[in-house]
């Protein structure tokens, strides 16, 4: 039995510079060129201006922050996961931008020692098909 | 705008009617709708002509593939209305979340304007064949690109994000959630309709289930269910002329936008944000007072909104609802506990989204809940949906 492979992301005009860097493992997210802020994901509008042209640039950005969420997936109704279950997806809050949260894996596994507020940065799950998945790993306690 | 609803106390609803709730029904839903809707224009003293105005909201809820039919899956209200052989003045479905408080609202502004006079509002849900939430997809577009490939997608992992947030921060225990869902059991085995009828659920099997989506078991989740409800709304006075007791419409909220954030992601803040928006208007445009309210039935289509609506509706102080049920706080046994879920809820009826909350303030404000029947029941209010995305209505004995 072949398992199926994990869903890949379709890029299309508004997302295509985010894949683009993530492929080359940096996260880069949208910044309005008419305010300069940053808001994810690209949304029809600018979420701060509300620029009905908001002309986004997708810009490097500094992925590290801290858990405000997680979950244990034991189970996934996705194809391409059962293989992959148990996974941890965490809700971060990035610390460069605390309006923005994202949700990635956390690529040290469902064992790892999750808390509240605990400190991550960015890392990338390749998936095939040239597609890298924004993921997170946990900052080793100093 | 600020204010009282204009049209407060002048609409009441003044029949209903509810058919079995059951995994799969032996009857198409279209046909159990339209059974389920001459029932209710008969509880309320009237025949199928005198109905000139139809309302539902037929959001067919699953992330699965499955396609949504008229008549088979969902019902809308000119499907209901043609085949009762009636053609209405007033036919319109609710497109938004919170579907019953919403197509409640429709409705209500159907009579007060004069659009229709007799208005049924009826919620058909359906449970499809094979896995409910299966899909299989194999390429993320759209908006999916920003959560499918990182393997957040569904409900339940939606669910659990925010309801961990809640334990983590305030240090709920899986005991206070067994209580709960162990309430709305309780209360959804005493009612004949239910699916869990005389089925309730002790605490510890809720406590022995394995996790789906930590901290989401199987029994944070109300079971997928075919079963239709129907409710006749025509203005207060004609309702005096009818054989039951008009409960009225004292006023109703709908969520407020939300943050834009990624799809399904709902941080507790956000929820909890809007939702005092929700409740503040839902005491001006009502004019009731929280402490005034003596039946609030929140929703519990997923358990931990039971939390976030208590809090929301200032039955406890922010991040103290676990501890309120703990206490015994909820328990509709227990005098002077507040008996959220003394309708069953979700949990306890099964996915008939706000229909048992607002059937249950329906039956005991118009004192028709029978052996079930609460000696002090004036104000109801019945939630649905998270209160950040859906509402609620709030429901009164007598108008004031
Ligand atoms: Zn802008």
């Amino acid at each position: 039995m072949t398992s199926l492979p994990r869903p890949v992301p379709v890029p299309d005009d508004a997302s295509a510079g985010f894949w683009a860097a993530a492929a080359e493992h940096v996260l880069a997210l949208a910044k309005c060129s008419r305010c300069e802020a940053i808001s994810h994901p690209p949304d029809v509008v600018c979420p701060h201006c509300r620029s009905t042209r908001p002309g986004f640039v997708f810009t490097p950005v500094d992925g590290r922050g801290t858990i405000r969420s997680w979950t244990i997936m034991r189970q996934s109704f996705l194809p391409g996961f059962d293989g992959e279950v148990p996974f941890v997806l965490v809700d971060v809050e990035l610390s460069a931008h605390p309006d923005i949260r994202l949700i990635g894996r956390l690529v040290d596994g469902a064992e790892a020692p999750i808390r509240l507020g605990a400190e991550v940065r960015p890392a990338f799950e390749d998936i095939g098909q040239g597609y890298s998945v924004p993921a997170f790993a946990l900052e080793q306690p100093r | 705008m600020t204010g009282r609803f204009e049209a407060s106390n002048q609409v009441a609803v003044a029949g209903y009617a509810q058919s079995p709730v059951t995994r799969h029904s032996d009857q198409t839903l279209g046909a159990l709708a339209m059974e389920t809707a001459r029932s209710a224009i008969e509880d309320a003293g009237l025949v199928v002509g005198d109905v000139d105005g139809f309302v539902t909201s037929s959001l067919f809820p699953t992330a699965g593939a499955h396609s949504a039919e008229d008549g088979v899956s969902v019902v809308s209200a000119n499907w209901l209305a043609g085949h009762l052989g009636v053609n209405p003045r007033y036919a319109a479905g609710f497109q938004g979340f919170g579907q019953i408080p919403g197509a409640v609202s429709l409705a209500v502004n159907a009579v007060a304007s004069g659009a229709a006079k007799y208005v049924l509002v009826h919620r058909a849900l359906h449970n499809p064949r094979g896995r409910y939430h299966e899909n299989p997809i194999e390429e993320a577009p759209g908006s999916q690109q920003w959560t499918v490939p990182q393997g957040y997608f569904g409900p339940l992992a939606m669910i659990a994000l925010a309801y961990n947030e809640y334990v983590q921060r305030y240090g709920a225990s899986r005991e206070a959630m067994a209580a709960v869902v162990s309430e709305a059991r309780k209360n959804g085995a005493r009612i004949p309709w239910s699916y869990w009828h005389a089925k309730p659920l002790p605490a510890s099997e809720y406590l022995d289930a394995p996790m789906i989506n930590d901290p989401i078991c199987r029994y944070d989740c109300d079971i997928p269910v075919d079963g239709v409800a129907a409710f006749l709304f025509t203005s207060a006075e004609r309702a005096r002329d009818l054989p039951h007791q008009p409960v009225y419409v004292a006023g109703y909220a709908t969520g407020a936008p939300m943050r834009h954030r990624l799809p399904l992601h709902w941080p507790l803040d956000d929820i909890m944000e809007v939702a005092s928006e929700t409740t503040r208007r839902l005491w001006e445009r009502s004019g009731v007072q929280p402490r005034e309210v003596d039946l609030p039935q929140v929703y519990d289509g997923f358990s931990p909104f039971v939390y976030f609506w208590m809090e929301a509706l200032g039955l406890c102080p922010a991040g103290e609802a676990h501890r309120m049920v703990l206490d015994g706080g909820i328990d509709s046994d227990r005098a002077g506990a507040v008996p959220v879920l003394s309708g069953g809820g979700a949990l306890g009826n099964g996915r008939m989204h706000g229909v048992p909350q607002m059937l249950e303030c329906y039956l005991q404000l118009a004192g028709r809940a029978g052996e079930r029947q609460r000696a002090k029941a004036s104000i109801g209010l019945a939630c649905h949906s998270s209160p950040h995305f859906g509402g609620a209505v709030v429901y009164a004995s007598e108008p004031f």
